[in-house]
């Protein structure tokens, strides 16, 4: 066994799985769309506003909100390198041909890893693309890809990507299977959204430290003074998934395969 | 060679396997039997490193399954032939095996010729016969080229000419010096196929013997003799400490006395005998006579379903 040979070997496995065009197909739709929604309703927002909210008003802040639905889609597929192995029973299998436990998850993390980071910043720029494009469409300010800020939003977008793959592989070892870990997954990740259930102080807390809030701080463009500095809430995404990773790990190793 | 030194294995109180040493040697075949539940598989996934023995040790050449560095290379296994990805196509099946432990593409083509899958290399086993899939397992087992072989039931539900491969197969992989350890519930396959076997029963060690002296030791030799003076003759047998029973069609089966005995008393007394007839048990009859105690599912009598 050699990493690279344990690699390829994930590869090979990666791009078999029929799903996983299905959850690419539907992040680049739901980067469409809910980009593009995203900015109907900032721009609906925008023309009800009086003057001195619009003056504050900034553009960036719909550009990259489609991001945490994608993720959905993304710890969808990440989670399904692991399931749809133990739905079909190949896991055994795949143990018996890289019986080092640690590897054979070091190297689907890897591909995960790999894939889901290439995939962020293309699915960032589709959906900064529709959402200034419904902006301007009403004559709301907008930005483009090249102006200050944004750049740097789109790797962090390829970064948080990147770090979901790996929460829903991380979700896929724990679980086993496929409805679990992409319900469970799901259901963390958007739970920021439905903060505004919970009582104000718990929701500030959620919006600010909840991981996946946290770690939509790297596609902040204008990161102002509210919330996480957007390397801090990297931090936390990156810790959650790293302890995941490490409880995933360490129960993979010691179940019978 | 696999050499089992005690090895356990628990689930909660019950030990499905207990205590199990026994080496497997190369150069034979060596059939592994014992009723459903009897830990065969799960004695074999503990080999391989599947499952953590609670206790106790299995090792290939000396080594932890787990401690080979190319595993595929020393042990090749077939344990569920369903266990394929439904849309990943046979060829990426194996490439994806072949490529952690070293193995190219041209030994993945040369495999899938050898066991006849050449055709169907780009399809998805979903639409596969569960002959096709055997196959397929067949090609994860021989795909490293390994020195030591685990099959885990490989015949189960192939067809006449697929059975006939297997035993081909597993033959000449003994022949050629490997260590092959074979599953089945099918006696009389195992019969022709096996060289050595081991026989366990709920986790534990029944017999670990060669096929010829397994057969021997269960089961009862006995001879049928067919002579027109029949009562006479039992009474003689009897006498010489032989147990006599009514045989088919009017003869006596003799247990107890050997052929040449049972000759020499009756013409030493001038009876006539039309058959002597030596009767070996079947691999089948010694089997059950062996595990009858250690059955966990025992159907009943056919009568009783009414
Ligand atoms: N994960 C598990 N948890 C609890 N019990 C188990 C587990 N795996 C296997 N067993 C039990 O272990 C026993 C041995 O099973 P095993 O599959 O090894 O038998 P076998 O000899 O291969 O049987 P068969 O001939 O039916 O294939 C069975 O009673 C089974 O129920
Ligand atoms: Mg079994």
């Amino acid at each position: 066994m050699t990493a690279y040979g344990v690699l390829r070997s994930e590869w090979v496995k990666f791009r078999s799985i029929r799903a996983m065009l299905g959850c690419l197909a539907g992040a680049v739709v739901a980067a469409g769309s809910y980009g593009y929604l995203f900015g109907m309703a900032a721009a609906r927002d925008y023309l009800a506003a009086p003057a001195a909210d619009r003056a504050a008003f900034d553009p960036t802040e719909t550009a990259f909100r489609a991001l945490v639905l994608v993720g959905v889609l993304i710890s969808a597929a990440g989670a399904l390198t692991v399931t749809s192995e133990y739905a079909s029973g190949t896991m055994p299998v795949s143990v018996t041909a890289v019986p080092r436990r640690g590897l054979l998850l070091a190297g689907k993390g890897a591909v995960v890893a790999l894939a889901t980071l290439l995939t962020g910043p293309p699915l960032a720029l589709l959906s900064l693309t529709l959402s200034q494009a419904a902006l301007a469409a009403r004559g709301v300010p907008s930005v483009g890809p090249g102006d200050p800020g944004v750049p740097g939003a789109l790797l962090g977008a390829g970064l948080f990507t990147g770090l979901i793959g790996l929460y829903g592989m991380a979700l896929g070892f724990l679980l086993r299977r496929s409805a679990g870990a992409v319900s469970l997954g799901t259901f963390l990740l958007v739970l920021p959204g439905m903060a505004g259930l919970f009582p104000e102080a718990v929701a500030r807390w959620i919006v600010t430290w909840w991981p996946s809030a946290a770690g939509a701080r790297l596609f902040a463009v204008h990161p102002g003074t509210e919330g996480l500095a957007p390397l801090a809430g990297a931090g936390v995404l990156a810790a959650t998934v790293l302890g995941l990773l490490c409880a995933a790990a360490a129960l993979f190793h010691r179940r019978d395969a | 060679m696999i050499e089992l030194r005690q090895l356990t294995k628990r689930y909660g109180e019950v030990a499905v396997v207990d205590g199990l040493s026994f080496d497997v040697r190369p150069g034979a075949v060596t059939g592994f039997l014992g009723p459903n539940g009897a830990g065969k598989t799960s004695t074999m996934r503990m080999i391989l490193g599947l499952d953590r023995p609670t206790s106790g040790s299995a090792t290939i050449g000396g080594r932890r399954y787990a401690d080979l560095p190319m595993p595929l290379r020393e042990v090749g296994a077939l344990l569920d032939a369903h266990a394929v990805h439904p849309r990943r196509t046979a060829f990426d099946h194996l490439l994806s095996l072949a490529y952690g432990n070293g193995i190219g593409r041209r030994r993945v083509e040369e495999v899938l010729g050898l066991v006849g899958l050449a055709d169907v290399a780009g399809r998805r086993p979903g639409g596969f016969s569960l002959g096709m899939k055997q196959r397929l397992g067949i090609a994860v087992a021989l795909l490293g080229d390994p020195p030591v072989v685990l099959l885990d039931e490989p015949v189960n539900g192939l067809d006449p000419e697929g059975i006939r491969w297997i035993r081909t197969l597993t033959r000449s992989l003994a022949a050629q010096g490997r260590t092959v350890l074979l599953s089945s519930h099918l006696m009389s396959e195992m019969a022709l196929t096996a060289d050595h076997l081991v026989v366990i029963g709920r986790g534990r060690l029944i017999a670990d013997t060669g096929l010829e002296a397994f057969v021997r030791s269960a089961a009862r030799q006995a001879v049928l003799v067919r002579t027109p003076d029949a009562p006479r003759l039992a009474s003689l047998l009897r006498e010489a400490g032989a147990v006599v029973r009514p045989g088919a069609g009017g003869g006596l089966t003799v247990t107890g006395l050997s052929g040449a005995e049972i000759g020499g008393l009756a013409g030493a007394h001038g009876i006539v005998l039309h058959e002597l007839t030596p009767w070996r048990a079947s691999l089948e009859e010694a089997y059950l006579e062996l595990t009858g105690d250690s059955v966990e599912f025992a159907s009943s009598p056919a009568g009783a379903v009414s």
